[in-house]
Order: C-alpha cells, then sequence, then structure tokens
C-alpha cells in the first residue's frame, strides 16, 4: 500500500511538471504581446521595452522557461504583467470563492442526483423515470452559460427572487475570515443574515455548475441501481420478506454506490475547469473569472498558474479515487 | 410512494418562495448618505495614475486624484482646478502655473508646487502610462518650484498640445508616497491598490474583479456642485456580461451601467424608471488597409472600395446612435473641417477606379479583421462582404483576440488587407488625431495602414511647434483634406457613447474626451423619494 501510494505520489509531481510545461509552450506559441497591451495604446516603444525588462519578456523563451520551471520548483508562481502582483498571492485570493461554489454545486449533485438515480431505477419507466431522463439529458447537454443567463433572466429579473450575480450585496461587508468561505465564516461569527444573503447568491451559479454533475451522478446511479435491484441477492432479500424500502435504501443503494463515488471524484475537477464559464456569466469573483480575465490580456502566467491549480485538484481527486479502489480491492494494488 | 414524491415537489417550491427577497432597493444606503452603484464590464488592476490609464482606470484616479486642469463639458473645455491660472512665454516653452492655495490631500498636507513637480518627475522617470504624452517634449528637470504655490515647465521645445495633457497628468502626496517607497520604486507596489490623492473621494474597499469603493470627502476642498445632496459614496462594480448588466440594472441592484448592447439600449429605452445617456462620441472607426503590402497598396483599388461602402449601413448598426465621419478628425475636436470629397457610396466612381487599378476585374480576396467578441464590427464586415460583391471582391471575415491584433498589426507584412479600428483621442487637441498619420506612428494598433506621405508628417510637425492657433487651423485643414485623398482607411462613423441608469440619478455630466464607458463621478448625485 505504501509503495502504491509513494509512486502516485511520484507520478502527481511528474504530472504536475508536464502540465506547466505543456501550458508554458502554448502560451508562448500564441501570438500577442503582453508588454505591449500592458503599455497602452501610446506608448513608446522604450516604454514597452521598460515593462518587458522588468518582466523577463525581453530574454529568450528557452530561457524564459528555465526560469519559470526553477521558480516553480521553488513555489514561485511568477508575477502577473498586469496586476503587477505574485501569482501565488492572487491564487490564494481567488481560490476561496472557486472551492465554495464547487463545494455547494458538489454537494447538490450529490443530494439531489443520487436520490433521483434512486428513485427513477426503483420506479423505472414510469412518468418519474421519463421525466428525470429527460431532465438528466439536457443537465449534460445544455452550455453553462446560456442556461445561466436564462436563470438569471428568470429568477433575478423576472421573478426578482435572487440577485443576479455577485457574492455578496454590495454594502454588505463579508464575515471577519476563518476558512474564507463566506458561507461557513458567517455560520461561525454568528451573523445569520450574511449566511442566508451569501446563500441567495450562491443559488444560482452553484445550480448551473452543478447541472451536468448532477446529471451524470444520478444517470450512473440509476444504472446501477437497475443492475443490483435484479441481481440474485435483492431478489433473495425479498424473498426473505424485507420490506422494499429496507432493500432499496440498506443494500442496493451501497452497491450502487461505488461507481457513483467514482463519477463523483472524477466530476470534481470537471467542475473546477467549468468555473471558467459559470463565473463570468455570475461574476463570481473566483480562479475561474481571473483565468479569463488573464487570458484575454495574453497574462500568461496567470494562466499557467490556474491550470496548475486545477491540474493539481483533478490529480488529486483521482489519486484519491484509486486509492478508495485500491483500498477495496486489493488486485488493483499491484496493477 | 408517488403521492409523496407530489407533496415534497410542492413543499420544495413553498420553500423556494420563501426566498423571494423585498422588491428591487432603490440604491444602496448607509448611515452615511446614498451610495451610487456604477457597473462597469473592466477590472482596475493597477489604480497608479502615472503606471496605467484605460477608461475604467481613469474614472477612478479622477475621483481620488486631482490634475492641474480638467476637461469639463460638450464640447470639452480645460478649466482651471489645482492651477487657477497660467501663463506662457511667448516662444512657447515656459509654461507658469499659479496654483491654489486651499487644496489639501486626503491625509490633510496641502497641495503645493513641490506636490506638483514630485509628480511629473514621477510619471515621466517611471516611463510607463502618460509618459508618452510629455516625455518627448519635458524632462524631469524642466519641473521646477517657484514659490510654494507657483510652478515652472520648460520644455525642450514649443508643443502646442501641452496643455491638453495636463488634466491626465494626476498628483500625488510626496510625502505619502516617499513613506511607502520600496528599493527606490517611487511608491509603484504600494500605490497600485492604495491612493495619495486630493479628489473629491477617497478610497474604501478594494476588492479586486469584484468591487472598488470610493468615499466622498465630506470637505473637499473645491466643495461639491450638489452641495447638500453629496453622496456618501460611489461603488464601481465589476459586471463583465451586458446581460447581467441590464438585469441589475432593471432589478435596481446598479444604478448606472456603460456596457449594453445597440439592442439592449433600445429595448430598456421605454422602460419606466430607467433614462438613456445619448451623446456624440469622439472614438473614430476605421477600416484600415495595409498601405504598403498587398492590393490594398493601390490607391485606386483602396477608393473602389471606399465607394463601394453602404454608409448609412454603418449608422443602422448602431440603431441610429452613431454618425458619420466627414474628416479623419471628430466633429468635437478643435481644427475640424468637413473634407468636401470624402467618399460616400456610390457603384460607378467605385467601378471607375476599381478599373484604374491593378486588379481592374475584381476577383480578389481581402481579409477583414475585426475584435471578437465586437459584434458591431463583424456587423460592418458583414455589410462590406456584400458590398464589395459589386466590385467582383471576395472578402474573409476573421475575428481575432485584441492582443493578437495588436501583435499583427504592428508590423507591415502581418498586418491583414483590412482592419477594423476604434480609436478615441487622449485629448481635444487635433495633434491627437493628426498623429496617428505621421509616420513616427508605425507599430501602433491605430497606424496599422502604415500610412506614409512625408508631406503630412512634415505638417504634423509644423502644426504640433506653431503657437498661433490660426496658423495651426490652417495646417490641420490642409493635413484632413490631404489623407481623405489618400485614402489609407475608409472612414466610419462616430458611434455614440451610451449609459441607461435609473431615473433618480442626477447629474450626469458628458464630455466627449473621456473614453468609452468613463463618467465625471464628482457632480453625480441621488435624488431620494
Amino acid at each position: 500500500m505504501l509503495s502504491f501510494t509513494l509512486r502516485k505520489l511520484a507520478a502527481l509531481v511528474g504530472t504536475m511538471l508536464g502540465i506547466a510545461a505543456l501550458t508554458f509552450l502554448i502560451t508562448n506559441v500564441a501570438p500577442g504581446d503582453p508588454a505591449r497591451l500592458v503599455a497602452g495604446p501610446n506608448a513608446t516603444e522604450d516604454m514597452v521595452e521598460t515593462i518587458r525588462v522588468q518582466n523577463g519578456l525581453d530574454k529568450p523563451v528557452t530561457e524564459q522557461f528555465v526560469i519559470y520551471m526553477s521558480d516553480l520548483v521553488r513555489g514561485d508562481l511568477g508575477t502577473s504583467i498586469v496586476t503587477t502582483r505574485p501569482v501565488l498571492d492572487e491564487l490564494l485570493r481567488y481560490a476561496p470563492a472557486t472551492i465554495e461554489l464547487v463545494l455547494v454545486a458538489m454537494a447538490l449533485g450529490i443530494l439531489v442526483g443520487v436520490p433521483m438515480g434512486m428513485l427513477s431505477a426503483v420506479y423505472r419507466n414510469s412518468w418519474f423515470d421519463h421525466a428525470t431522463r429527460i431532465f438528466s439529458i439536457s443537465g449534460v447537454a445544455l452550455p453553462a452559460f446560456w442556461f445561466g443567463i436564462l436563470l438569471q433572466l428568470l429568477f433575478a429579473v423576472q421573478m426578482g427572487w435572487l440577485p443576479v450575480s455577485g457574492r455578496l450585496p454590495l454594502v454588505a461587508l463579508p464575515p471577519e475570515p476563518i476558512t474564507h468561505l463566506l458561507l461557513v465564516d458567517s455560520l461561525l461569527r454568528g451573523q445569520f443574515d450574511t449566511f442566508w444573503t451569501a446563500l441567495k447568491h450562491i443559488i444560482l451559479p452553484a445550480v448551473v455548475l452543478s447541472f451536468p454533475c448532477l446529471a451524470s451522478i444520478l444517470r450512473v446511479n440509476r444504472a446501477e441501481m437497475i443492475e443490483v435491484l435484479s441481481s440474485d441477492h435483492v431478489v433473495a432479500a425479498r424473498a426473505h420478506g424485507l420490506s422494499s424500502r429496507r432493500i432499496v435504501a440498506l443494500y442496493a443503494l451501497k452497491n450502487a454506490m461505488l461507481p457513483t463515488l467514482a463519477m463523483i471524484g472524477l466530476r470534481f475537477g470537471w467542475m473546477l475547469g467549468s468555473t471558467v464559464l459559470v463565473e463570468t456569466v455570475f461574476d463570481w469573483p473566483g480562479i475561474g473569472l481571473y483565468a479569463v480575465s488573464s487570458a484575454l490580456a495574453s497574462d500568461f502566467k496567470p494562466v499557467i498558474g490556474v491550470t496548475l491549480l486545477i491540474g493539481f485538484f483533478f490529480i488529486v481527486a483521482n489519486t484519491i479515487v484509486d486509492l478508495a479502489y485500491a483500498w477495496i480491492d486489493p488486485r488493483l494494488r499491484n496493477a | 410512494m408517488m403521492r409523496k414524491l407530489v407533496l415534497s415537489a410542492m413543499a420544495a417550491a413553498l420553500l423556494a418562495g420563501s426566498f423571494m427577497a423585498s422588491p428591487a432597493s432603490a440604491f444602496e444606503r448607509t448611515e452615511d448618505g446614498e451610495i451610487i452603484v456604477f457597473a462597469g464590464r473592466q477590472a482596475i488592476p493597477v489604480l497608479d495614475p502615472h503606471v496605467r490609464y484605460d477608461w475604467s482606470t481613469r474614472m477612478v484616479q479622477q475621483a481620488v486624484y486631482d490634475a492641474l486642469v480638467k476637461y469639463e463639458g460638450d464640447p470639452a473645455e480645460i478649466k482651471p482646478w489645482i492651477a487657477e491660472s497660467w501663463e506662457t512665454s511667448e516662444d512657447g516653452k515656459t509654461w507658469t502655473f499659479k496654483l491654489v492655495e486651499n487644496a489639501k490631500f486626503h491625509n490633510g498636507d496641502p497641495v503645493n508646487a513641490e506636490a506638483v513637480r514630485y509628480s511629473f518627475e514621477r510619471g515621466l522617470k517611471l516611463n510607463k502610462g502618460v509618459a508618452w504624452m510629455l516625455k518627448d517634449f519635458l524632462a524631469p528637470e524642466g519641473v521646477s518650484v517657484v514659490d510654494d504655490y507657483t510652478v515652472k515647465f520648460e520644455l525642450k521645445a514649443p508643443y502646442a498640445p501641452f496643455l491638453s495633457f495636463l488634466p491626465w497628468w494626476f498628483i500625488v502626496n510626496p510625502a505619502e508616497v516617499q513613506a511607502n517607497e520600496v528599493d527606490g520604486d517611487y511608491g509603484e507596489a504600494w500605490l497600485t491598490e492604495n491612493a495619495a490623492g486630493s479628489g473629491p473621494f477617497k478610497l474604501g474597499r478594494w476588492e479586486p474583479n469584484v468591487l472598488y469603493e470610493l468615499q466622498s470627502v465630506a470637505d473637499y476642498w473645491k466643495g461639491w456642485p450638489q452641495g447638500e445632496n453629496r453622496p456618501a459614496g460611489v461603488i464601481y462594480r465589476i459586471i463583465r456580461e451586458p446581460s447581467a448588466q441590464r438585469a441589475s440594472l432593471q432589478r435596481g441592484e446598479v444604478d448606472i451601467v456603460e456596457g449594453l448592447t445597440s439592442d439592449d439600449y433600445v429595448q430598456i429605452a421605454n422602460m419606466p424608471g430607467i433614462e438613456i445617456q445619448n451623446h456624440k462620441g469622439m472614438t473614430t472607426f476605421g477600416i484600415k488597409f495595409n498601405t504598403q503590402q498587398g492590393p490594398t497598396a493601390d490607391i485606386n483599388l483602396r477608393k473602389a472600395i471606399a465607394h463601394a461602402l453602404d454608409y448609412d449601413a454603418l449608422v443602422q448598426i448602431y440603431n441610429g446612435a452613431a454618425s458619420l465621419q466627414t474628416s479623419p478628425l471628430p466633429d468635437g475636436m478643435r481644427g475640424h473641417i468637413d473634407v468636401a470629397d470624402i467618399p460616400r457610396q456610390d457603384l460607378e466612381k467605385a467601378k471607375e477606379y476599381l478599373a484604374k487599378s491593378e486588379h481592374p476585374e475584381g476577383g480578389i480576396t481581402l481579409e477583414y479583421v475585426h475584435v471578437a467578441g465586437l459584434e458591431e464590427a463583424r456587423r460592418i464586415g458583414l455589410v462590406l462582404l456584400d458590398n464589395l460583391k459589386a466590385l467582383n471582391i471576395n472578402v474573409e471575415i476573421k475575428p481575432e483576440q485584441w492582443p493578437n491584433m495588436v501583435a499583427n498589426g504592428s508590423r507591415v507584412e502581418t498586418s491583414p488587407a483590412m482592419t477594423s479600428v476604434y480609436v478615441t483621442p487622449i485629448s481635444t487637441d487635433p495633434d491627437a488625431v493628426a498623429y496617428q498619420y505621421h509616420k513616427n506612428s508605425w507599430g501602433q494598433y491605430y497606424a496599422m495602414a502604415f500610412y506614409d506621405n512625408p508631406e503630412v508628417s512634415k505638417m504634423i510637425d509644423e502644426a504640433r511647434a506653431a503657437t498661433d492657433w490660426d496658423k495651426r487651423a490652417d495646417l490641420y485643414a490642409k493635413i484632413q483634406t490631404q489623407i481623405v485623398a489618400d485614402q489609407p482607411e475608409v472612414f466610419g462613423m462616430l458611434q455614440n457613447r451610451r449609459w441607461a441608469h435609473r431615473d433618480y440619478l442626477k447629474g450626469f455630466q458628458f464630455s466627449p474626451v473621456r473614453f468609452t464607458g468613463e463618467v465625471d463621478l464628482y457632480p453625480l448625485w441621488v435624488e431620494a423619494e
């Protein structure tokens, strides 16, 4: 088990360096001159050069690459040319908002997806099952930005139930940070009004972000449940006269949850990537929005930084799933 | 089981109903009074007045800092501000400014001649942002303190547009900046997210990529035009999507927005409680030809294209909120003339020019590049595509990210045949636009045409050095006529500047010299019921 874990960790470091190298190359191949953009439309050539020199962009790309990678190994992600601040500081500034959004979306996905999948398996081919299947197909198919704007129009503009965008109302001061997650901090500080408004702000983006994930959890859970419900041990349990509710909730669901858990692990990293779209629509101040605004300004180092962070979470989530599988099934340890 | 399901669905619906918020609040109120909320698409990564300027950055700089003079009104005029008066020497090289004596920085320090001198030295030595405006004519040592409230500028050569740039040179408090200096950086790191100004507002909360709060200074040295109605502050909030801006305005979550689409403005114009500001701006639009390379190096082909375009369509694309350019210089600019024979659609003429060109039968394909996501620029490309069919010229419309467009446009070899370019002049002086057609501007995005007429370059040099306005006006008239004759671009339209705001927002003052989106926050106030 130890060697398995060590191998996984080594693979993680290797993959991260690979991601960094690849993103560095892609961003440098892309045309565009960030120094000229930052210097402003009227800047003279020597003004642009000042900014190039300050940001090390005057050096050959190979040298920039060596400098970047050696800084990276020491935990230095470089400086944003647009904001002039260290990328690591900015990632730490924006990450909590994204993590909070992903966690809430994930919770929604699980709390809605699992029971719905279970019910539609139990009531297979009923109207509920059909409705659920339409729901889950649209969840996978709807583009997030379109769905987001639609929800904004409906729930914020037409009904006026929820705010259009942002994380908190403008004049509301966020609670003194403990975890930097607004929902958690406001509860810990006993600021229930803030909790309530923060919750209202997170609903729409979380629903949009969770929808595809919810749909795939639902589909996997439904398929697994159907298979488990027709398996021998369930038939045996029925023959023993156990109640239907007991069979479904205790025996069938437990077995069906394993592939569902794998799906949840995969979707976690995927969700971090999707924040790029959702955060832009809802002006959610997280790393997705940071990545978009940096990319539009050809600001490469934040783009690499965000890619690394998302990649890191993706790999960690996958590694945890692998480890969990290995723990359950010893045959996988030497695979 | 099924009935339970239906019941729980109903319960969920009820729960959702309990989210129903109180009806949209009119404006944000705090204990100190009203807070005006301005929604804009663009963040403010660096506030330092000598390092960056774009519309959102400068709007906030203008709110927290003062300059010697300020642009106000339509047409824009230069008004005394920190400087109460000034005089120029005969040779146009020495400018002396007398400062007001009651101006105070937010920490109470006086705004004196030394603060002005230091600010200009800082701007010139950092060599970023605004530096280009003056660096060729003013050395840091050229600024000197005469007495506490008199400051003198000695230029290297006479430079007529000098005064027109000064509204964008904001004055920082030397004591505060020096106290926060790190390794002789002139306080650059600190001023990124802090301010050391004397303006009508001081900085409140600064949450990058989310919102920037400005608190009004009760005893602002210049007073408040709205008096008692002075707002407690302004929040500049980032809302990137036009649809979200519109929704927030309708809900009353924000009081004024800048980034709606042309269709949005038409649709919300009649909604109760919403007013539209619609003003003629100074942002020119040109379809720049590559005049040095490829088929568009041929002036006859350029003239043919310019006469084939349906100019009315350019105005229609903006739903009427635009007017055609009658010169390379925008209407609001000093020295502007209506150039008599500026091309309008005339297919006969277009075909005549085509016949004289190297491609008398057409049969070529030209690239038209626009900034990706700029819907109006894309539609103009479609109009061009349609119009040029009459000349048997095919148009390939190509959206391009802004950084790439700038990079491609910096060299003759990579500059496309046609690129749509919007340019907002930095000042009301004609030099601000004329110089775009000087050969020294090659490499800049607005000089993508690589226009080269030595005679025009010479006249531009002459005009910027002349001190007599009549002589300058004469030269600019000739310059405008010659540029139109050389047709380095299709001269398009001036799109109107538009904002939508709630009707209780008062005091809006338009000035065409501000950038697209930029608003003077100082005179705004909220009419409370």
